[in-house]
């Protein structure tokens, strides 16, 4: 992989150099190499996994399709994820139910993260009444269980995608909200800023320039931490039959039914949707890994003078 | 610096221990050594000449003093020798840390982490930091994190190594019970200095171990680096602080645009300068006419396409500097006697 | 005149370190400020840069008393004191390339004329302007100061707070600054407070006009 990566590039002239990077090899030098193999692995991964979900069950006949004759049929060529109580094809309906899941936790943990960082970096950097403020309520938001405060927003507009977006993401922005703000609690005093303010920069102006973009990285990882946790709350919520409508294959829909058939040995209907979400979670958090790097151009240049 | 005739015999592994007395093996050599830094993203294909052909030698006894503009290369040279090089770099050349014999020399730059890790670092090469104060762990006291050091190098304990360590750097054995923030700047750094000199190396490496610090403490700084040099040690103190080297340096080496340009004893390097960027150094300084050299240093990565054209990298950006001798255009050291010079033969 | 009287001020939620301190500014020259480390001198170049709030005392700017620090002063106040900095990399975000660090003040400020401005500043500092693209992390100590000197005066400060600013560099870039901040003295006016611990460099810059804290 050495030479094709232009980052590695031998210096011209002589065949007698010697890379520091293999003499090191194994070490915790030879990390970068690593971080950025699981980065293209993760995109990999996650690009597969949600062209199988968009594609899966447009290709195939729909997830709904209901088949008395071949009940908890165990994983077989014909079914290679094996069927479910209601004879349902659980290939399909898995990758169809990964697709409906990704999707409302996608955009529930869109609200929470742009909400709660904005929340986060106003409380940060202007301080004062206005942090003490918007701390409280945020207090006030985590000292109620999330759960029991989507049941009490989704039971408002029961039965709807929306309400499940705003369930999950009108009771998550509060964690965010706390991380961005310590975020920029850090930052408030770096000496770059002192120099941006001693420059005539304004308050928004520090914000914008200088808080934003490095709160970003951290943003974005919490974010990704909340899409695993964004759909098991689709999932609790549509277990206690508050959730999405019964008839859409989300994941937590499909685990709900499949709940009660594993007691009877059908394991295939809980393991291979909970697979999928596993594997899902694993790359979009490596993903997440290599952005941060990115993110940060002191870690993308591996020379500093 | 060329070896004289003494040296060149002891180099032959047979004779090289059994002499006690008299000039003895170098302590480090840097044979030709060179570092380069392939970029990459928006400036891949680029090459950084972080050094080029660097010929040095430390013999016990000797401070030799790295001096030079920021960015010009002698940090890089430190790491380099105790493996702490990026993924990018690319190494040529030799740097040998010396051993009793020619036996114990251990190639610095083709050295195995392991080898470093287990037998170099913190035992051959003792390291100063830049900062005392993000070197050592807050909270712990100064006392434990020495121990740890001694366990680690010596393989037991003994808070008796610990006292002694502390006073042989002039530090209150009472005042190793605290923890780093508490101790003033200047305890703090002769923590740093007994942690380097836990293994007894024979080699010390200070990396502008000044940096911040307020001149009486710069001060008290080198006098300690300058005890520590003796028959069995040596120093290379790296420094972009002519004032602190001069204090201290038997030896001097001054670096410019990746390459050493001029080596000698320091006295006589600081009272008659052969290089006229050693000239323009020298004249910069307050006391000596505050006169900054024109121009900035070359771009690193240009440095084959200047030296090409110029032979030496330094005459672009001042080709006439009174008193030094006309440039000859060769960028390789050139010695004469005890003393070395690139393109500016003495006049 | 930038003037500080009867300062206390110490560090947020911690000890005391200038306990009635009293300093002139005036313009067009410049002034030494010594002392040993840990003496107050950068809390003391916060205050007179408007960037902290001292426990006690009065800054004034000009014959008027400054009544808020930081975001509480007023731009026109903030701007008239520039402020370098010892360490030159942590006073640079490292997301922004040079250019854009050199553009800061004149785009908050919303002025015109940004790249002729830049171009000016680059050419004033001696600064390489090939580096003006790069990050800071790709720079040298010497060559970011550089960039700092040049975000400070890019305004035309009628003030400025030198707090250490050559401790981290080789002599020839201390000489080099020294010539920049000096050619600010001579053509602008600017009332200058170079802060050391180094005597030598003091007496070589400042003449005899040098405080002690």
């Amino acid at each position: 992989m050495v030479e094709l990566d232009s980052g590695r590039a031998r210096p011209p002239g002589g065949g007698e150099w010697r890379s520091a990077a293999r003499t090191r090899a194994g070490t915790a030098r030879g990390g970068t190499g690593r971080a950025r193999l699981r980065a293209r692995a993760s995109v990999v991964v996650l690009v597969s996994l949600v062209l199988a979900a968009v594609l899966v069950p447009m290709l195939s006949p729909a997830p709904g399709l209901v088949d008395y004759t071949s009940v908890r049929m165990p994983p077989e060529p014909g079914h290679p994820f094996g069927t479910d109580t209601s004879g349902r094809d659980l290939f399909v309906r898995s990758w169809a139910g990964l697709r409906i899941s990704l999707l409302v936790a996608a955009v529930s943990t869109l609200v929470s993260t742009v909400l709660g960082s904005a929340v986060g970096a106003v409380a940060g950097s202007f301080g004062g009444w206005v942090d003490r403020l918007l701390m409280r309520v945020v207090d006030a938001i985590n000292s109620v269980p999330h759960l029991l405060l989507g049941i009490v927003i989704v039971a408002l507009y029961r039965g709807t995608v929306l309400a499940v977006v705003l369930s999950i993401g009108l009771t998550h922005w509060a964690t965010v909200a706390r991380v961005v703000r310590s975020e920029v609690l850090g930052l408030r005093n770096r000496p770059y800023i002192d120099a941006a303010i001693s420059a005539g920069a304004g308050r928004w102006w520090v914000l914008r320039k200088h808080v934003l973009p490095a709160i970003v990285p951290q943003a974005v990882l919490s974010a990704v931490l909340l899409v695993p946790h964004a759909v098991f709350h689709e999932t609790a919520l549509s277990f206690l039959g508050l959730g999405l409508p019964p008839h859409l294959a989300s994941i937590g829909n499909i685990l709900g039914d499949g709940r009660a058939a594993v007691l009877l040995g059908a394991w295939w209907i809980v393991v291979f949707p909970a697979l999928l979400l596993v594997a899902t979670t694993l790359a979009v958090s490596g993903l997440a890994a290599g952005w941060r790097d990115r993110a940060v151009p002191t870690r993308r240049s591996e020379l500093s003078l | 610096m060329t070896r004289g005739p003494v040296e060149a015999v002891l180099e032959s592994p047979e004779e090289g221990g059994a002499l006690l007395d008299g000039p003895s093996r170098p302590l480090l050599s840097l044979d030709d050594m060179s570092v380069r830094f392939a970029l990459g993203g928006r400036r891949a294909g680029e090459t950084v000449h972080a050094v080029t052909e660097a010929r040095l030698e430390l013999l016990p006894g000797q401070v030799l003093a790295l001096v030079g503009e920021s960015g010009c290369g002698k940090s890089v040279l430190a790491s380099a020798l105790l493996g702490l090089l990026p993924a990018n770099a690319w190494l040529r050349g030799s740097a040998r840390v010396g051993g009793a014999d020619a036996e114990e020399d251990v190639e610095l730059l083709s050295a195995s982490e392991q080898v470093l890790a287990g037998r170099i670092r913190g035992r051959r090469i003792g390291l100063v930091p830049q900062s005392a104060a993000t070197h050592l762990t807050p909270v712990r006291t100064a006392r434990a994190q020495l121990a740890e050091a001694v366990r680690e190098l010596r393989g037991h304990e003994d808070d008796g190594d610990v006292d002694e360590l502390a006073g042989r750097v002039g530090l209150d054995p009472a005042a190793l019970g605290h923890y780093p923030h508490e101790l003033s700047g200047g305890m703090a750094q002769r923590v740093v200095v007994a942690s380097a000199l836990v293994g007894e190396p024979p080699v010390v490496i200070a990396d502008e171990p000044t940096t911040g610090l307020d001149r009486p403490l710069v001060d008290r700084t080198m006098d300690l680096l300058g005890e520590l040099a003796n028959r069995s040690r040596g120093v290379l103190l790296i420094t972009h602080d002519l004032s602190a080297a001069r204090r201290v340096a038997t030896h001097v080496a001054v670096m410019y645009a990746s390459r050493v340009v001029e080596t000698g004893p320091a006295d006589e390097v600081f009272d008659r300068p052969w290089h006229p960027y050693t000239v323009g150094l020298l004249n910069a300084l307050p006391e000596r006419g505050f006169e900054p050299i024109p121009g900035h240093p070359p771009a690193l990565t240009e440095l084959d396409a200047l030296e090409r054209e110029w032979g030496c990298a330094f005459c672009r950006r001042r080709p006439d500097t009174p008193g030094v001798a006309a440039c000859d255009g060769t960028p390789e050291l050139v010695s004469y006697g005890t003393r070395s010079v690139a393109a500016h033969p003495p006049c | 005149m930038l003037r500080a009287s009867g300062l206390v001020a110490g560090y947020e939620r911690g000890k005391r370190v200038l306990d009635g301190v009293n300093v002139d500014l005036p313009r067009g020259g410049v002034r030494g400020l010594a002392g040993p480390s840990g003496c107050g001198k950068s809390t003391l170049a916060r205050v007179l840069a408007l960037l902290q709030r001292p426990w006690a005392g009065t800054v004034e700017l000009d014959g008027s008393p400054i009544r808020g620090f930081r975001h509480a002063a007023s731009r026109r106040q903030r701007t008239a004191v520039g402020v370098v900095f010892q360490q030159p990399r942590p006073a640079v975000d490292p997301r922004m390339p040079l250019r854009r660090v050199l553009e800061e003040p004149l785009r908050a400020s919303g002025e015109r004329g940004v790249p002729e401005r830049v171009a000016e500043l680059t050419e004033l500092t001696g600064l390489d302007g090939e580096l003006l693209g790069r990050f800071p992390h790709e720079v040298s100590d010497g060559q970011l100061q550089r960039a700092c000197l040049a975000r400070a005066i890019a305004l035309r400060p009628r003030y400025l707070i030198c707090d250490e600013m050559t401790g981290m560099l080789d002599a020839s870039t201390t000489a080099a600054l020294v010539r920049v901040v000096d050619e600010q003295v001579r053509v602008e006016g600017t009332g200058v407070l170079a802060i050391s611990h180094d005597e030598s460099l003091l007496h070589a810059w400042a003449g005899d006009d040098v405080i002690r804290l």
